[in-house]
């Protein structure tokens, strides 16, 4: 080994970087599979650079707009007080309160096709 | 919603995740429009949640509902429109040259290490941890991210490799930790609750490479039971991408992390199968098992019957899973009282606690200690995987110094004295 005062050269620890992400649980995954790189479903770099975010609207004059309580803890009293302050200052929105039926962590694509045949928007709370 | 249903979303999170939520919308590809109420959220009064919902987002200071509103109706900008996520440069095999004092402090500071002094790993120490396996340095061991949704870092056995020498380990301890890197799963998985998991080896390697399963297993009384619990915690900090805050959120953290209550099982002393065996390994196969939860529960001595009291008064992350670190002393009198197999005991322990949630395999029996008292510690893991080690053993044998490392062994009554002086 070099002196104290001598240059060395040491390799880098940290791993590259693999353009594979983690994503949401599918409905069947097990609830542990978040936590589980084994059975947690991926993303790919490439499927994630083509996403994108949908048009907004004009306004909210008329239209449905979902609240959908994702389950962490406080969301649904949360979502409630959300509904109570467009019924007290938005009352020409309509909205409709919904629960998800799977965890926090799981995608729920039966709700997910009830809120695009039945709505226009949708505001999800209370993440964290 | 997005993307897939063509659905404007508004999504509320607690300002407490503001940081964590955009980088995790950014890195899967879009710039979602976020609005944030004061944390927390959960076990607050109704008042509380009123004035959330009627205040400003402390963030941008912007009334909460005024930006929801905002967020579905204001026409999405160009970059919104075509947002591309950035990507992770290509890191480079070997750090611009130093002093050694200016490597450790950089190893520090950047956080790649568990805080404590690290061999610095140097090409010539790298090339040595290599003998510990023929496998070819570049070849790809696994994947591994503490996080559930951030990219996955990957790795190879050279890359292994230098955690193992920051770790302190010596070749002959490198094919356990190559299994460990080939689980891909990290020994401090990121999440506010602060998880722990537990290590166990068995089968021959362990007798090999001189890990404690007996008196004091679970304490720093031995090397290797030491550097390859500690090698999991590093590989997971630099392979598994920890940034405290960003990607590492354990509220209170967890002191198991540092060594990950590596051990091995005692086998030569226990009155059942061994737990690879129990696991569809054979006699003869060297392997890891891995468990994760939150902590351990608490430590008793004692039969079936005060295990189970224990136990009642208890949960953990994974509903109903337990595993028991049993001294040997413990499993003969388990098996006095007929438990003559550990899946007996597991049975009959889910029946008592929950019949309907019957999921006797969530509950493990690890034989483990010196049979210096009949104690057992219980811990809220469930087993997720065990792992082959023999894989990434040389075929020549595990690769040994000449004078292999070791620290004192537990005094035995040999001749009669017990340890006592």
């Amino acid at each position: 080994m070099a002196g104290n005062n001598s240059k060395i050269t040491v390799l880098d620890p940290v791993g590259q970087p693999s353009g594979i992400f983690g994503r949401r649980l599918n409905v069947d995954s097990p609830m542990f599979a978040i936590h589980d790189p084994v059975n947690q479903p991926r993303d790919t770099a490439e499927a994630i650079g083509a996403r994108k975010m949908a048009p907004r609207l004009d306004n909210l004059e008329g239209k449905i707009v979902y609240l959908v309580n994702t389950g962490f803890a406080g969301s649904k009293e949360f979502m409630e007080e959300v509904q109570d302050w467009f019924t007290r200052n938005r009352p020409s929105v309509k909205t409709k309160l919904v629960h998800k039926k799977t965890s926090m962590f799981t995608d729920d694509p039966e709700l997910w096709a009830e809120i695009k045949q039945n709505g226009d928007a949708v505001i999800f709370g209370v993440g964290g | 919603m997005e993307d897939e249903y063509g659905m404007p979303s508004a999504p509320i999170v607690t300002a407490r995740f503001a940081d964590y939520v955009q980088r995790d919308s950014r890195s899967h590809g879009m710039n979602l429009r976020f609005s944030f109420p004061p944390y927390p959220v959960g076990w607050v009064s109704r008042e509380t949640l009123h004035g959330y919902v009627e205040g400003n987002d402390p963030i941008s200071g912007v009334p909460l509902m005024e930006e929801v509103i905002f967020a579905l109706t204001h026409p999405l900008t160009e970059a919104e429109k075509n947002y591309k996520p950035v990507k992770r440069p290509e890191r480079r095999r070997l750090l611009e040259p130093a002093t050694e004092a200016d490597f450790h402090r950089l190893f520090l500071e950047n956080g790649w290490t568990d805080g404590l002094p690290i061999v610095l790993p140097t090409e010539e120490r790298v090339a040595e941890m290599l003998t510990g396996t023929d496998r070819d340095p570049q070849e790809i061991v696994g994947m591994m991210s503490v996080t559930t949704h951030e990219e996955r870092l990957k790795y190879t056995v050279e890359k292994v490799a230098v955690n193992a020498v920051m770790a302190g380990a010596r070749p002959e301890h490198f094919p356990v930790i190559l299994a460990l890197g080939a689980s891909g799963r990290p020994s401090m998985p990121s999440s506010t609750t602060s998880f722990a998991s537990m290590m166990v080896v068995n089968g021959p390697i362990r007798n090999e490479i001189g890990m404690n399963y007996g008196l004091g297993a679970l304490s720093p009384i031995n090397y290797a039971n030491s550097v390859i619990g500690r090698a999991w915690t590093i590989m997971s900090i630099n392979l598994g991408d920890v940034r405290p805050g960003a990607t590492f959120t354990a509220s209170t953290g967890s002191t198991i992390n540092y060594n990950n209550m590596c051990c091995a099982e005692n086998e030569e002393n226990s009155v059942w199968e061994p737990f690879h065996v129990r696991k569809g390994f054979k006699h003869d196969e060297s392997t890891v098992s891995l468990f994760r939860g939150w902590t351990v529960l608490g430590f008793n001595t004692g039969p079936a019957h005060r295990m189970l009291e224990v136990v009642k008064s208890i949960s953990g992350p994974f509903g109903g899973a337990f595993t028991f670190v049993i001294d040997p002393l413990v499993a003969k009198s388990l098996k006095q009282e007929g438990y003559d197999d550990p899946m007996k005991f597991s049975e009959w322990l889910v029946d008592e606690i929950n019949p309907r949630f019957k999921r006797p395999e969530m509950i493990n029996l690890i034989v483990v200690g010196g049979e210096m008292n009949p104690m057992w510690v219980v811990t809220d893991f469930p087993c997720f995987q065990t792992v082959a080690i023999d894989p990434w053993i040389p075929k020549a044998g595990i690769k040994k110094d000449a004078r292999p490392l070791r620290m004192p062994e537990a005094v035995t009554c040999k001749d009669g004295s017990c340890g006592i002086s």
